[in-house]
């Protein structure tokens, strides 16, 4: 799941990107307010934590822009403004999670996949899809109760499938979903991973709309 | 609380004491003046008594029959008493007289008032005499009736104020009471107070001498608002700046701990000692100007500027020239100051660390010291990005950030470098370099009387 980061001190933004990596976020980085706007517009991330003192653009003035373009996405508010009239502030401006510095690296990856799951309508963390089940907390694959090995690419393919179950996503959409800046995409990646999920756990599960990309089928168990 | 005399007995006690010294005096002059004129009334009885007693002897000059004894008419008669002589032979007198003469002047025989004693019995006596010396008359009363006349004066006197004194202590102690109700209920407003309660305390129809305490009072009340507020503010302002530098420890520390690979691992552990140092310079700082705000007098001293801020340079320098940066000092071999050395050396480093820290690899930061016209001055300029109109006046504002600045500061060196100006009486100010082009701080000393 790619993310947003947008925080200006060096040495927190730098250890909020190592350790929501270390939790399987593929996470984009910028240290102002203008740069945050910018991305946000630009890519399809699954979430965002914002600062709300950022510099050139206040993290409040982004959170509303982001809204007003229609911006969906789940935007975590972290800041050090605690104060009360601030917290409902920042939720009224359209933010989903309203978290106080210092925070719990743990916390803020279980905060992020809630907002991530919330916003594609899943009330629990596990997904299923007929009978693979997918755990976000603990990036484990379960087929008929036996788990399966996946890299961490296949992993974060499968996730964005079964969170996006009965929509087509693009190669180029998941391409953004798995991989942030700086890093190399090969041409066919998406195929290559696409077909390493098809060895693993059988050729019923994702379908390829030719031309457009891949569907992970609605099924009544996906729902679970 | 240890009270020595309340008010209310101490006004009581003067009130009554002051009554009842009037009260005593007065009766002790209407002791003297009653007795005074008791005893002009009573001689020109006595007198008179005489006058009659003389003049009737000219009539019964011939009547051998002596009336001795002259009848009692009052039972006060027998504490007046008289003796009629008529050439030497006692010719009339009163029961209670003696045969002989109540006075004895047997060798000058003078007529007046005389106070005698009489078989224990003190009297006042007049004696006279008739025109061609023949009749000596005495008439004589005791002095104890005259006392006893007195006394009964007296009482009547003092009576009433035996009976008023309790009544007017109770007057006096409830006036006394209405009195003090204002300070009583200034009292009750303060006891019933929280103790963050600082608005000024205000009492409908407070007496005039009792309002210019009350003012004192609620102006120290303000004076204490005014130094919890900001001591508040500063606290927010602290805690909030905190978080920052504590999110980035907590979270660096719990990468270090996730992490399995080794290069990642030190970085993210070298990342928590940086934030610990960051986060111990912030604590100094706001120690510092935590005690600048207190507002302590300063030790002042005469500080030479020159050699502090070589000393400052030369421990900067290392970390300046590691970053490629040229640093340099020009100006006064001396420039001295009054003020404090300590503070000075905050300032000054301050100054220099900032244009250092600001300003990109390879910048050049000049410091000058001048004596710009006859006043002590320090600018520091570099080549950095310097500021923007906007942020220029907003330096200074405690927690200010100059913003894409990239470097963790707290905003937190300026506030302190404008309160130690401050303090020292010194004006700051900042623009863009004409020299260099980045930032030019500008410190200068009053001018030397």
């Amino acid at each position: 799941m790619r993310i947003l980061l947008a925080e200006d001190d060096p040495l927190l933004g730098d250890g909020l990107q190592a350790g929501l990596r270390l939790h399987g976020f593929q996470v984009d980085w910028v240290q102002d307010g203008e740069a945050a706007e910018r991305e946000l517009r630009a890519q399809d991330y699954g979430a965002a934590v914002l600062d709300l003192g950022l510099p050139k653009r206040d993290g409040m003035d982004v959170l509303a822009m982001a809204r007003r373009a229609g911006l969906t996405l789940p935007i975590l508010v972290l800041t050090a403004r605690d104060a009360v009239p601030d917290r409902i502030k920042g939720l009224n401006q359209g933010a989903d999670d309203y978290v106080i510095k210092p925070v719990d690296l743990d916390e803020l990856a279980a905060r992020l996949r809630a907002l991530i799951r919330r916003s594609h309508g899943q009330p629990v963390e596990h997904l299923q899809a007929q009978d693979v089940a997918l755990d976000p907390a603990s990036r484990t694959v379960l087929q008929a109760g036996e788990v399966v090995n996946l890299s961490g690419r296949e992993f974060d393919l499968l996730h964005a499938l079964m969170l996006n179950a009965g929509r087509v996503l693009s190669r180029e959409q998941l391409e953004q979903h798995l991989y942030s800046w700086g890093q190399e995409v090969e041409s066919n990646a998406v195929e290559v991973h696409v077909h390493h999920l098809r060895r693993k756990l059988g050729n019923g599960l994702i379908q390829t709309v030719r031309g457009v990309g891949y569907i992970l089928p609605k099924t009544a168990a996906s729902q679970a | 609380m240890t009270a020595t005399t309340s008010i209310q007995t101490r006004l009581l006690l003067l009130v009554i004491g002051s009554v009842l010294t009037v009260w005593l005096v007065a009766a002790g002059l209407t002791w003297g003046d009653a007795r005074h004129e008791l005893d002009e009334l009573l001689d020109s009885h006595l007198t008179q008594a005489a006058a009659l007693l003389v003049a009737q002897q000219g009539f019964e000059h011939d009547d051998d029959e002596h009336g001795l004894d002259a009848p009692v008419l009052h039972r006060y008669a027998p504490k007046v008493a008289f003796q009629v002589f008529h050439e030497g032979r006692l010719s009339m007198r009163t029961a209670n007289a003696p045969a002989r003469p109540m006075v004895d002047m047997a060798e000058h025989w003078r007529e007046g008032f005389r106070t005698v004693e009489i078989e224990g019995v003190r009297w006042r006596i007049f004696a006279t005499h008739g025109a061609e010396r023949d009749v000596q008359v005495y008439v004589g009363e005791q002095i104890d009736s005259r006392g006893d006349i007195l006394k009964a004066i007296l009482r009547s006197v003092l009576w009433p104020i035996a009976f008023a004194l309790p009544v007017l202590m109770l007057a006096v102690w409830l006036a006394i009471r209405r009195g003090l109700l204002p300070l009583r209920q200034i009292q009750g407003v303060l006891q019933s107070r929280q103790a963050d309660a600082l608005d000024p305390v205000h009492l409908p129809a407070l007496p005039a001498d009792l309002a210019p305490m009350l003012d004192a009072l609620n102006a120290l009340f303000g004076r204490i608002s005014t130094l919890l507020s900001a001591e508040r503010r500063f606290t927010a302002d602290a805690a909030h700046e905190l978080r920052t530098p504590i999110a980035a420890i907590r979270t660096q520390a719990q990468v270090a701990l996730a992490e399995t690979d080794e290069t990642p691992r030190r970085h993210a552990l070298q990342a928590t000692l940086a934030g610990c140092d960051r986060a111990t310079r912030l604590v100094e700082q706001l120690l510092t100007l935590s005690r600048l705000e207190a507002g302590q007098p300063l030790p002042m001293g005469t500080v030479d500027l020159a050699p502090l801020t070589r000393q400052i340079m030369a421990d900067i320098t290392p970390q300046a020239l590691a970053r490629g940066q040229t640093i340099e000092l020009q100006g006064a071999e001396h420039s001295p100051v009054q003020g404090d050395a300590a503070l000075l050396a905050v300032l000054v480093r301050n100054l220099i660390d900032n244009a250092a820290r600001y300003s990109p690899d390879g910048a050049r930061i000049l410091v000058t010291l001048g004596e710009g016209r006859q006043a002590p001055q320090l600018s520091v300029e570099d080549s950095g990005p310097g500021l923007s109109d906007a942020d220029l006046p907003r330096l200074g504002e405690r927690f200010f950030r100059v913003l894409g600045s990239g470097q963790s500061g707290s905003g937190l060196g300026w506030s302190i470098v404008r309160r130690i100006a401050a303090v020292h009486h010194a004006e700051i100010d900042t623009q863009r370099s004409a020299q260099l082009g980045g930032l030019a701080v500008r410190v200068r000393w009053p001018t030397k009387p």
